[in-house]
């Protein structure tokens, strides 16, 4: 069915005023994040949107925390799973284990069973254990036994990657990395922020606590709203445009990128870009996605989904490289 | 009678001699037709040194009557009694002819005791493949004396004499000085190459046949002329935004095409002449971005109002799109 400007504007007043809760959400995790805005606004993205996100950062920059502030502030439960080679797909599940008492099998659900997890260094346990996190991230559903467990919504996954230690570690392979909406690369914060950080850590009265301010009802009625975000054919078509030309970089006059780039994105990520530019208009408070959403995002959509040839690494050329070049050279509508 | 009795007798005997001499001779022959040498270039060394020996075994061919032969040369051990052999050449066989077939061998021998030592007689054997018969001849024995090196003893002792540095000479190293030489021309020659391989060919500016200015009037009057907004408001503000940002990439370099209002936004500051008219480029670029992405009918007023704002900003900025020769210069018209 297509819209009319009276629906876009009707869109646009419903989402102005059900997304007034992205800035109550913000200024309660502010309380106890300092900086990191980038990372607790792709979190948000990634919470509306469905999509799970994948953190690359050394660690101590507040990952744990922030996905912690968030669930605390959504009144959502929160699990952390700390991964380590020896760990068992059970771990992560759960498992049947067997009751003396009642002489039957008895279900105990693994931690994935909450709103939010932390998978934190997700590349240290083994293919085994990757893939069963990563298929209860895509089917939202964990079998155990005979029995199948719907998880309850919402329901998102934070996970981790230490950039520099990457021996002895199991490097997620490009089919599991694809299941991540978005890939988010953060960075230490600013001297000004670090100074705050150590005055919020060590004041005498403790850190700040963090209160409900969202129910997770309202975060599934904003996730209905966000598909409503009206995206004109012209967004379409530029979102095609980036990611075929991250296959066929020689259709959009960037042949010399051809040899650079392994594969390109597949048509998930166009879906996320479309969903994730959506989040990103909503959070916006806009019912309608210009140009602009889809630059924000398309870094964090894209950098994971674009595959690097021997030739890129040589000469020391990333994803975001290859990314930049191509939405310089993509004509925006 | 008598005397030729006596004449008949002493020719006969002399026949008689003669034959049994001829004979003899023959036999003579016969009993030569294999012969071997050994012979050394000296019989005296110092430890060490080498003596050389050459071998030689001839078969005259005539005592063989056609007859197909092989010789075969002595064995001689590697070390045997305090000598040992230091090369073996192999067989030579030049000098030989019709009569005779010759076979030469040279060995080098050393020792490293002091003292007489015999190289004993060496065997030659000859066999005749066509009827089987065998024959053996030896060398004479070689007595070679090594001697030690002759000490002073009645001098005292002297230590031993200290390294000896060898004057450095450029010329020793010429070959290592080529190589680096060349080594390093060929890592500048790659870097160079290198170097000019990741850079980015520059793109050919498209100079229009008209300025961008008059290009961009051109646009926007004939869209005032056709008025395309009473059809198709979203194409009239593409094509719009499209004009405007064609004259800017243009006019100013600024990758207008490629940006989005945000960015463009940005990136006119530092225009001063472009900065001047921010406002309006951010009205018109707005309000087209509601009617591209958002469904946003304007009114017929805002649609000719975008118009005239978009055709003042061209005007406005016209100055700086005038080529320079016509602009005055400073202390010309003086």
């Amino acid at each position: 069915m297509e819209n009319t400007s009276n629906d876009i504007r009707q869109i646009n007043e419903k989402i102005h005023q059900a997304s007034s809760f992205v800035d109550l959400l913000n200024m309660e995790i502010n309380k106890v994040i300092v900086g990191q805005k980038y990372m607790v606004e792709r979190l948000m993205i990634g919470l509306l949107a469905q999509g799970h996100v994948l953190l690359e950062g050394v660690p101590g920059l507040a990952k744990t925390l922030s996905i912690k502030s968030l669930s605390s502030a959504i009144d959502a439960r929160f699990s952390r799973i700390q991964f380590t080679p020896d760990l068992l797909p059970a771990d992560v599940v759960g498992t049947m284990i067997y009751n003396q008492q009642r002489n039957e099998f008895m279900v105990r659900k693994g931690p994935i069973f909450a709103n939010f997890i932390l998978a934190d260094e997700i590349n240290r346990a083994p293919a085994k254990v990757q893939s069963a996190l990563l298929e209860a991230m895509q089917e939202k559903q964990v079998t155990i036994g005979d029995t199948t467990f719907k998880l309850e919504e919402p329901f998102l996954v934070l996970a981790t990657q230490n950039p520099i230690e990457q021996e002895g570690t199991y490097t997620l392979p490009e089919a599991q990395v694809d299941r991540f909406m978005l890939k988010v690369v953060i960075g230490y914060p600013t001297k000004e922020e670090e100074r705050h950080i150590i005055r919020q850590n060590l004041a005498p009265e403790g850190q700040a606590k963090i209160s409900p301010v969202v129910r997770p009802e309202e975060i599934l009625a904003a996730r209905k709203l966000v598909r409503q975000v009206y995206m004109d054919e012209k967004i379409e078509q530029y979102i095609l445009d980036v990611v075929f030309a991250t296959r066929n970089p020689e259709d959009y006059k960037l042949a010399k990128l051809k040899p650079l780039i392994a594969y390109g994105g597949s048509p998930r990520a166009s879906i996320n870009l479309a969903l994730a530019s959506k989040a990103y208009a909503f959070m916006k408070r806009r019912g309608y996605v210009i140009p602009e959403d889809v630059r924000s995002v398309c870094f964090d959509v894209m950098r994971h989904r674009v595959g690097l040839t021997y030739e890129a690494e040589a000469e020391n050329v990333t994803s975001e490289n290859i990314l930049s070049e191509i939405l310089n050279a993509v004509e925006v509508p | 009678m008598k005397f030729i009795k006596n004449i008949f007798a002493t020719v006969l005997l002399c026949c008689l001699c003669g034959g049994a001499f001829a004979q003899e001779q023959e036999q003579e022959q016969y009993q030569d037709y294999f012969k071997v040498t050994a012979k050394a270039d000296t019989t005296r060394i110092r430890i060490g040194e080498p003596v050389k020996v050459n071998l030689t075994a001839k078969v005259m061919l005539y005592a063989l009557k056609g007859a197909n032969i092989k010789v075969i040369f002595p064995n001689i051990p590697d070390s045997a009694n305090h000598i040992e052999i230091v090369e073996r050449s192999q067989l030579d066989t030049t000098g030989t002819d019709e009569n005779q077939k010759i076979w030469r061998q040279a060995v080098t021998f050393t020792s490293f005791d002091s003292g007489r030592w015999e190289l004993p007689p060496m065997k030659f054997e000859v066999y005749s493949v066509t009827d089987g018969s065998y024959d053996s001849v030896f060398t004479d024995p070689i007595f070679i004396d090594v001697s030690t090196v002759a000490v002073d003893t009645t001098k005292a002792f002297k230590p031993i004499k200290p390294l000896r540095v060898v004057k450095f000479n450029w010329l020793d190293y010429w070959f290592y000085f080529l190589g680096g030489f060349l080594l390093i021309t060929l890592i500048v020659l790659y870097f160079t190459m290198w170097r000019n391989r990741k850079k980015a060919p520059k793109p050919i500016a498209v100079v229009p046949a008209k300025p961008p200015f008059e290009l961009a009037l051109e646009a926007l009057a004939k869209l005032e002329k056709e008025q395309p907004w009473q059809t198709d408001v979203k194409g009239y503000y593409t094509e719009l935004t499209g004009v405007l940002r064609t004259y800017f990439e243009q006019q100013f370099n600024i990758p207008a095409l490629e940006q989005t209002t945000a960015e463009l936004m940005n990136d006119i500051k530092p225009v001063t002449i472009l900065n001047q008219q921010r406002n309006e480029i951010y009205s018109i670029l707005s309000l087209a971005d509601l009617a591209k992405f958002a469904k946003l009918q304007p009114t017929p007023q805002e649609h000719e109002d975008t118009l005239r704002k978009a055709v003042a900003v061209v005007e406005w900025t016209r100055a700086s799109a005038m080529p320079k020769t016509e602009l005055p210069v400073n202390g010309t018209n003086q």
